[in-house]
């Protein structure tokens, strides 16, 4: 399928899913409505049924417009499989400092996650700035918003006893 | 009247208060320049400090934080494409390619320059117009509202990622999660969670949308050239480029003094709409979001020529325009002033001396903002393998700070997943953007102007400024569908 009837079909998919399967139980309307006001859905749900004229006309415009290529994406040369590989990678590193946070700190999330996001960009050459950057960085930023801020950065159930 | 200016003038021109304004002004840069910390935040946390001072110096400080971080927020947008504010986000569309091809300098110079005299032309405008504009203010209701921000939407939809179908598509989608929260009468929407009951926070949805997905693609794509730092390169502007822009740069301020002068849009919506106005007029309209230094004189001049003109209303009228002069409002009172008509009968000296102040806190500007720029401009030298896990470890802690939420960092992370899709799909982010910080008013003047009709929506083309938006909005659809429909054919010739 090509890119842009692809696209298309996903967007008015998107709104429509939204427009018939969450609006319905997730916007609710009250039982009161001042005067002529219109319900809190109204808003929505326009927003919906244009957001699926617009997938859809793009999607046609994809099947009868001119067949024309998009701009490359500039790559390493990898396969598709390797980059989606990437992909869940990143995913699954936003989500591990979603779910460790609350167990080891707000600090070593970041530190850890700081050290993922490096490696996994590939960088390997400069060891001494990788973890003065994902070590230093992180202390340094925290000290800097909790002295200027006052600001008090989660602290982990198991990193509680060191003080973060 | 001129001995109450010149008078004015003396009092100002203190060491004191020179030094109180460089203050603001340089520390509003560096706060802006940092990703997550905002003009607002930086005005909130200054408030404690004029408790002790006098009243027009105090409000003087407020007023530079909020110049100095306004502009500041283009430094990081243009180095790392992390706007520092949200109405420096249009500044990253140009900027950064700018920086990506060695010409940082240049666009933060010209970034500066084009700050500078919106700035400037935003305070002749205070002190010329503000009675004026503050009436015609007055006489802007609901579907005038309603029609002003479509326009606004439309306007960036059809000059965004260069097809008007897609930059609707994007508009939808952040109309839409603009939705997510507490409505105009206390009813939730789409509330999974009760973090999601107070809606999605403006910053992590800005940070996450245009700096996440650069670290994303880094490690995903990972394409050539991973590991050179972008050089800050050729400095300066030259006298061409900058008369070139000079008709943008003043178009910019003029939208950024009027659309200021409004009550509740702001430099944001002021800097799209001039992006917009920008790419449709000028003879280099195709080169905008590749690295065009006159996508960034618009941006730039509109964004800080609404700092000044935020102020009209609060001081004509004692109306606040947006959340810091919210704040300036509580800065005035706790001084003994209150703003509105009154004061200019009242307190015509202190008007006075606050309004020679902000000339020349112009001034102070520029000068800030030069030697801010060589400071940020080390940031230049840092491969992009360890710069792009900087600026993420920058937006947690930023994002973190501003509410003390792991719900905040939790969106920035997902907005980041989502801006990375829309790359993918050509789907352009700067729609998205301006639609979920219109959103809420766009909606919310929409069924006000409906239920003041009781359900008409012929009262959203009743009076003449709607008819001239109405008009301005078909103009933009026709020249942009236009546009497209050339460059199809010019394509086409191409491929054959």
């Amino acid at each position: 399928m090509a890119k842009p009837v692809f696209r298309g079909l996903l967007v008015a998919a998107f709104f429509a899913l939204t427009l018939f399967v969450l609006i319905p139980p997730f916007v609710p309307r009250p039982a009161f409505i001042p005067g002529f006001a219109p319900p809190p859905d109204m808003w929505p749900r326009t927003v919906c049924i244009t957001g699926i004229a617009l997938g859809l006309i793009s999607a046609l415009a994809g099947v009868l417009g001119p067949r024309i290529a998009d701009e490359p994406v500039d790559t390493d040369g990898s396969s598709r499989a390797r980059m989606i590989a990437r992909f869940i990678g990143v995913v699954a590193c936003f989500a591990m400092f979603l779910i460790v946070v609350p167990y080891v700190g707000f600090l070593v999330g970041t530190i850890a996650l700081t050290l993922a996001a490096i490696l996994m960009t590939g960088e390997r050459g400069r060891w001494l700035w990788t973890l003065l950057l994902a070590v230093g960085g992180p202390i340094l930023i925290l000290l800097f918003f909790h002295s200027v801020l006052g600001t008090q950065f989660p602290k982990g159930l198991l990193s509680k006893p060191f003080g973060f | 009247m001129l001995h109450e200016i010149l008078s004015a003038l003396v009092e100002v021109a203190t060491f004191q208060n020179l030094l109180i304004m460089i203050a603001g002004i340089w520390g509003g840069v560096i706060v802006g320049a940092i990703p997550g910390m905002t003009g607002t935040m930086a005005v909130t946390l200054a408030l404690p400090f004029t408790f002790y001072m006098q009243p027009v110096p105090s409000i003087l400080l407020l007023v530079a934080l909020y110049k100095g971080s306004t502009y500041g927020g283009s430094v990081s947008a243009i180095l790392i494409k992390t706007p520092g504010t949200a109405s420096a986000a249009c500044t990253a569309l140009d900027g950064y390619p700018l920086a990506q091809q060695g010409k940082a300098g240049k666009a933060l110079n010209m970034a500066l320059y084009s700050s500078v005299i919106g700035d400037f032309v935003s305070n002749i405008s205070l002190i010329f117009f503000a009675a004026p504009l503050a009436l015609l203010a007055l006489k802007v209701g609901p579907p005038e509202y309603f029609m002003l921000m479509l326009f606004a939407l439309t306007t960036v939809a059809g000059v965004s990622g260069g097809s008007l179908l897609l930059g609707l598509i994007s508009g939808g989608l952040g109309l839409l999660l603009a939705t997510v929260g507490e409505d105009m009468y206390g009813s939730f929407r789409f509330a999974f969670t009760n973090d999601m009951q107070s809606g999605l926070a403006i910053a992590p949805v800005l940070i996450g949308l245009f700096a996440l997905p650069e670290l994303i693609k880094l490690i995903v794509l990972r394409a050539a050239h991973k590991d050179e730092a972008a050089k800050l390169g050729d400095q300066k502007v030259t006298r061409a480029e900058f008369m070139g822009s000079l008709r943008t740069i003043l178009k910019g301020s003029a939208i950024g003094s009027i659309m200021g002068a409004i009550p509740g849009i702001g430099p944001s919506a002021a800097a799209f709409f001039s992006y917009g106005e920008a790419q449709r007029s000028s003879k280099n309209g195709k080169n905008f979001g590749k690295g065009e230094l006159e996508g960034i004189a618009a941006s730039e001049s509109a964004n800080n020529g609404a700092c000044g003109a935020t102020m009209i209303p609060l001081l004509a009228l004692g109306v606040p325009g947006d959340v810091i002069t919210g704040v300036m409002l509580g800065a005035f009172m706790i001084q003994g002033l209150t703003p509105g008509p009154l004061l200019f009968q009242t307190n015509i000296h202190e008007v006075y001396m606050l309004l020679i102040g902000m000339l020349v806190s112009s001034v102070l500007l520029f000068f800030a903002g030069k030697i801010t720029m060589r400071m940020f401009s080390y940031v230049s030298h840092i491969p992009q393998t360890l710069l792009t896990p900087l600026v993420l470890l920058l937006c947690l802690f930023g994002i973190y700070s501003i509410s003390s939420s792991m719900f905040d960092v939790a969106v920035l992370l997902g907005m980041g997943l989502v801006g990375f899709g829309m790359f993918l799909l050509n789907i352009p982010a700067a729609p998205f953007l301006i639609a979920f910080i219109l959103g809420p008013m766009l909606e919310e003047n929409l069924r006000r102007a409906l239920a003041i009709s009781r359900g008409d929506p012929s009262v959203l083309v009743s009076s003449p400024i709607t008819w001239i938006f109405s008009v301005l909005i078909l103009f933009v659809i026709t020249i942009t569908v236009r546009r497209e429909i050339q460059k199809s054919k010019d394509r086409k010739a191409v491929a054959a």
